[in-house]
């Protein structure tokens, strides 16, 4: 199980964020079992900052590759999409044959919102022709807002369960088991949903409060 | 009826100059946006469309100007090819910015939290282009815009264009569409 290479891409536009936070508990696992891991923010290749030639060479050099995103719009942010078209369009031969997870997560509850992002994902590593090793959703990341998962107390003790579990599979070249989601699915009865909503809107506006500006329903493209 | 139309295709492919000529010979109002050109930068979770510029996302770039017909508008139609299942990231980079369409609270609908909607439902029409796809892939995207539309508390609708099935085709495909969305 040890020995290999994972190259884990932060998906999202922020490097201090929750899928940031998932991503380090991730190398910090795949490191405590002897493998070698890597972070490299998606952005900084959008924006430039990182050498493309450079993260085709990384590419090249792992065994996994990892993608860890936010939920925007419903499935990853627009720089990751750019980006796997530029792996799929210039890297296939890099690409083939490597094994390929997806770590989705949204501000929602609902982990059913994440399955366009994980199939998106599947969906490309079957057109490069890597190996598909499975997807894994979390809901209420939002709460999570970046903290690192030893801040977290026993969440933070499931969550890290559930990544070291579906990493024991991932490392062997095969795919997550279903308990490794079970661990990271937080089940809130939907008939909570009022009162969380309620709870949620009570803080949104002690936020527009601090703000200074309640005016938050503004139709501004109508003004 | 106002139509926002949101065309992620490459230059030359054909299937635009079809649409638009389906619009105007059916004296269709429409807004055209051909997104490859058009400047709109990434969402960097700032927050600021939430409460510091309620609605309006911070970054001055050419989202603002397709925000501002989605908003008057009644119907979106989403023009992409299908990549990996889903949005190419042209199309993508402007619908990450529906954000702004959402309020910053919370409603439940059906089960689900929910953001509010600032400017009122519209129908949202993903048309995906491709040259043979698998079942999968339809799967899964008819399931992103469907996740858009409940989103944004809208009726939706999926088309797939098949180049290979020849221009006429596609033309009555377009045409048809049109008669039942508008």
């Amino acid at each position: 199980m040890n020995n290999k290479r994972l190259l884990l891409l932060n998906g999202s536009s922020r490097k201090k964020g929750t899928s940031c936070s998932f991503s380090r508990t991730i190398k910090q696992l795949a490191e405590a079992s002897g493998n070698t891991a890597e972070i490299i923010h998606v952005i900084d290749c959008y924006d430039g900052r990182e050498d493309f030639d450079a993260v085709k060479g990384l590419i090249s050099q792992n065994d996994i590759i990892a993608m860890v995103a936010p939920l925007y719009a419903d499935t990853m942010p627009f720089f990751d999409i750019w980006f796997l078209e530029k792996l799929a369009d210039e890297c296939r031969n890099e690409l083939k044959g490597k094994g390929l997870f997806a770590v989705g997560q949204c501000g929602f509850p609902d982990i059913t919102r994440i399955e366009p992002l994980i199939d998106n994902c599947r969906l490309f590593a079957e057109e490069t022709g890597m190996n598909w090793l499975g997807g894994l959703a979390y809901g209420g990341g939002g709460i999570i807002n970046g903290a690192l998962m030893e801040d977290l107390g026993k969440k933070g003790e499931r969550i890290t369960s559930g990544f070291r579990l579906a990493l024991d599979n991932i490392l062997k070249g095969e795919e997550i088991p279903s308990r490794a989601q079970e661990l990271l699915t937080i089940n809130i009865p939907k008939l909570l949903y009022r009162p969380l909503a309620a709870y949620l809107n009570n803080n949104a506006k002690k936020e527009a409060r601090k703000a200074g500006n309640m005016d938050y329903e503004r139709k501004v493209y109508l003004e | 009826m106002s139509l926002v139309i949101l065309d992620a295709m490459k230059a030359g492919n054909g299937i635009s100059d079809k649409l638009k000529e389906e619009l105007r010979r059916n004296d269709k109002e429409f807004s055209y946006f051909e997104l490859r050109d058009m400047n709109i930068m990434p969402c960097r979770s700032c927050g600021a469309c939430g409460f510091i510029s309620p609605g309006k996302c911070a970054v001055k770039d050419d989202a603002h100007e397709i925000l501002g017909a989605i908003a008057r508008g009644t119907t979106v139609i989403m023009l992409t090819p299908v990549r990996f299942g889903g949005y190419t990231s042209d199309l993508k980079k402007a619908v990450d910015k529906f954000m702004s369409l959402g309020l910053p609270t919370y409603i439940v609908k059906q089960g689900h939290l929910l953001h509010p909607v600032r400017y009122g439902s519209k129908a949202i029409i993903g048309v995906g282009v491709h040259e043979g796809i698998s079942k999968d892939q339809e799967d899964c995207f008819n399931k992103l815009v469907e996740h858009n539309a409940f989103n944004l508390q809208s009726e939706y609708r999926t088309l797939f264009l098949n180049t290979s099935s020849g221009m006429e085709n596609i033309q009555k495909e377009i045409s048809s569409l049109l008669r039942e969305v508008c």
